[in-house]
């Protein structure tokens, strides 16, 4: 021991010794470094996402094979608003599902790559979760079924899944965060799960019918609650207008453009069932007030030209539904409704999400 | 969690366990006892005969089986359609006995407020056929300020002191109706449990009494939506929602119970016909929480009714996917 310290007494040792210290601290504080950014990614990768569902909204079903993780989301909504997913780069899943827009695109019909025009309007992502079938047809099930569709369509972002797939992985901030969160390369089943993962978190509820519904009687005008007594009863909205997104997600014929040359058959181009002829799945009403225009069609610009629309009971034809009968609503009670979906059914805490800066 | 609901849970978990003994052994025999029949939509099996009664909806008539032959009871109802694409005729739809020779009919033939809650005296085997208008009394539920009328008595069920129908007038509420009954006569017939507003789905059908004394509902949700099917339990008295189970089922039509307490549903499946069948649901745990499984026992085409004998003998009616008069009556055997 002693001549040890005799040893590392000698200038010359002191300095190899104060060299080799510094070194070994720069190992350590690299390896600390190293080891920090392993843990935050894996933290950030494994981490669960607990998904808070706002008051008024059921139970979220999330698919066993698909659970929500922080890092998954995040990788979800850059590709959400990655125009590098259409054949043109100009388009995102964001251009026709906006969140200044009420996350549908202020338009009658979605606007794809080239400036080509869709033949429906774009439905809203809000509250989508909670749909079992998608599309205004419903042609896919679930988001994960859902979510690849508008990249491929010719007409919307025409990207081909397998150039999709190759140009993400051409992008090392992609490669990395797929590897990260699915532990595999860019592959179409991984796309669609980050989108629907994504897609999940856009919920609306928490509006003042719920802080209505909850005791609180001040929580709406007194229009507005006549309005909501009419919605419920008289008017007949909660026929399919129901449950926490006031939808039945079910698929109904009100007659909107059964009249045009061409009518667009909704449901029946799926199932080809008769009953099924000019059906449209029932949207949700959770901010009703962004996302005009309205129908499948966008062809009614205000509320209040929807609910004239339903007083008269619709447009005749064969498979119109039952419930579509005359509704004698007086104009007063028109504009209670109205005023019932747009007071009633905005949330203060809007799902509000800006564009993130995406991997290069 | 009151005493009731505690009863009622118990006795899923008791016919739960009881299945899942030979749940693997589950084979069926499937025999076609009347066929050629238009739209069946009911089945009830008599009291002290065991006779089976049929609404043989499409053809506006009651019939029974005796010795394997179809006999007409009650003929000359009212027919309606129904559907948008196939349509069906329908006439009678839920049968209930009240006591072994007095039958309460369901109709589906007029308009909601003007379709009617027959109660028959019915005649003798081999007797000359009742009138559809011979009833003993009948009974409609009219639309109010607020409410539609009501229509389509798809269900009955009778637990002794009541009878209810699951009605389809008023699509806000989805209304079970009750009328109260001493001895064999009925009274006044009303809307009892707004079942929408305390499910969120539409369309109460099939209805049966549990063992435990609760009303067992199954709610058929939107016909253009798969899955969305219920099993939802009742205090008859107070009409409090007991309990509420997401089936999977997409159009539940049918509720028995058998001898030993196990359930059985039928779904009609109506957006996806190759899905309906006929479905045996026990209890299921999920840490503590309990939830229900849903097994397919067999295929069958479009099943409208179901009812048990007192030997589990399961006679299920069905419309049948074929051109005319393709409904059947049929026993399915273990």
């Amino acid at each position: 021991m002693k001549s040890r310290l005799l040893k590392i007494n000698s200038p010359s040792a002191r300095f190899v010794a104060a060299i080799s210290m510094v070194c070994i601290m720069h190992l350590i504080c690299l390896m600390c470094f190293t080891l920090n950014s392993l843990f935050a990614e894996m933290a950030m990768a494994d981490k669960p996402h607990v998904q808070q569902v706002p008051t008024g909204l059921e139970r979220l079903k999330v698919p066993a094979n698909n659970e929500l993780t922080a890092a998954k989301i995040e990788l979800g909504k850059q590709l959400f608003f990655d125009k590098r997913l259409s054949g043109d780069n100009t388009v995102s899943c964001a251009t026709c599902h906006d969140p200044e827009k009420g996350w549908s695109n202020d338009a009658a019909f979605a606007t794809g790559v080239r400036g080509q025009v869709g033949g429906r309007s774009a439905p809203t992502i809000i509250n989508a979760a909670y749909h079992p079938l998608q599309f205004w047809d419903g042609r896919a099930v679930g988001l994960e079924g859902q979510a690849l569709g508008p990249i491929a369509n010719p007409i919307e972002m025409d990207l081909n899944i397998v150039e999709a797939i190759a140009r993400l992985s051409d992008i090392p901030g992609y490669r990395k965060q797929f590897k990260r969160v699915f532990g595999t390369k860019v592959t179409a089943e991984a796309m669609a799960q980050a989108i629907a993962s994504f897609e999940r978190t856009v919920l609306s509820g928490a509006a003042p019918f719920d802080r209505f519904k909850a005791g609180d009687k001040n929580a709406l005008s007194v229009s507005a609650q006549r309005g909501m007594d009419l919605f419920f009863n008289k008017a007949k909205c909660s026929s399919c207008h129901k449950g926490g997104s006031f939808s039945d997600f079910a698929f109904h014929n009100l007659g909107v453009g059964i009249n045009n040359e061409n009518p667009d058959l909704g449901r029946f181009l799926v199932t080809k069932q008769e009953g099924d002829r000019g059906r449209f799945k029932t949207p949700t009403l959770r901010e009703i007030h962004r996302t005009a225009p309205y129908m499948h069609d966008g062809s009614q610009k205000t509320l209040k030209e929807v609910v004239e629309f339903y007083n008269k009971g619709g447009i005749e034809n064969p498979q119109l539904d039952e419930e579509m009968k005359p509704l004698k609503l007086s104009p007063e009670e028109v504009n209670d409704i109205v005023k019932f979906m747009v007071e009633g059914l905005a949330s203060e805490h809007y799902p509000q999400v800006s564009a993130p800066q995406l991997p290069e | 969690m009151n005493k009731r609901k505690i009863t009622m849970i118990a006795v899923i978990t008791l016919f739960g366990c009881c299945f899942t003994g030979d749940r693997d052994a589950y084979g069926v025999e499937v025999a076609t006892i009347a066929e050629g029949l238009n739209v069946p939509c009911g089945v009830a099996i008599q009291p002290e005969t065991g006779h089976v009664f049929v609404a043989d909806s499409g053809a506006g008539r009651v019939i029974r089986i005796v010795d394997g032959k179809i006999e007409a009871v009650i003929t000359g109802f009212p027919i309606d359609k129904y559907g948008k694409g196939p349509t069906y005729p329908i006439g009678p739809l839920g049968l209930a006995f009240i006591d072994r020779d007095v039958l309460a009919v369901g109709g589906g033939g007029f308009p909601d407020a003007k379709d009617l809650l027959r109660i028959y005296n019915l005649p003798k085997a081999g007797a000359e056929a009742l009138k559809a208008d011979d009833m003993a009394t009948s009974f409609s539920i009219d639309a109010t300020e607020k409410l539609a009328g009501e229509g389509n008595f798809y269900g009955l069920a009778f637990n002794g002191e009541a009878i209810f129908a699951t009605c389809n007038g008023d699509d806000t509420k989805g209304w079970i109706s009750r009328a109260g009954v001493k001895g064999a006569k009925v009274g006044s017939f009303s809307r009892a449990i707004a079942t929408k507003e305390l499910t969120d789905v539409d369309a109460p059908v099939a209805i049966t009494i549990a063992p435990d004394g609760s009303l067992a509902v199954g709610q058929m949700g939107e016909i253009s939506l798969p899955g969305d099917g219920l099993l939802t339990f009742y205090d008859t008295a107070t009409g409090d929602k007991l309990a509420n189970f997401e089936t999977g089922l997409s159009d539940v039509t049918g509720l028995a119970y058998g001898p030993r307490g196990q359930l059985l549903a039928t779904d009609f499946a109506w957006s996806s016909p190759k899905d309906g069948g006929l479905f045996r649901i026990v209890a299921k745990y999920n840490k503590k929480k309990q939830g229900i499984e849903v097994e397919k026992v067999v295929s069958l085409d479009k099943p409208t009714a179901i009812s048990i004998d007192s030997r589990g003998d399961i006679y299920v009616t069905i419309i049948g996917s074929g051109e005319g008069a393709s409904g059947k009556l049929l026993k399915i055997t273990k």
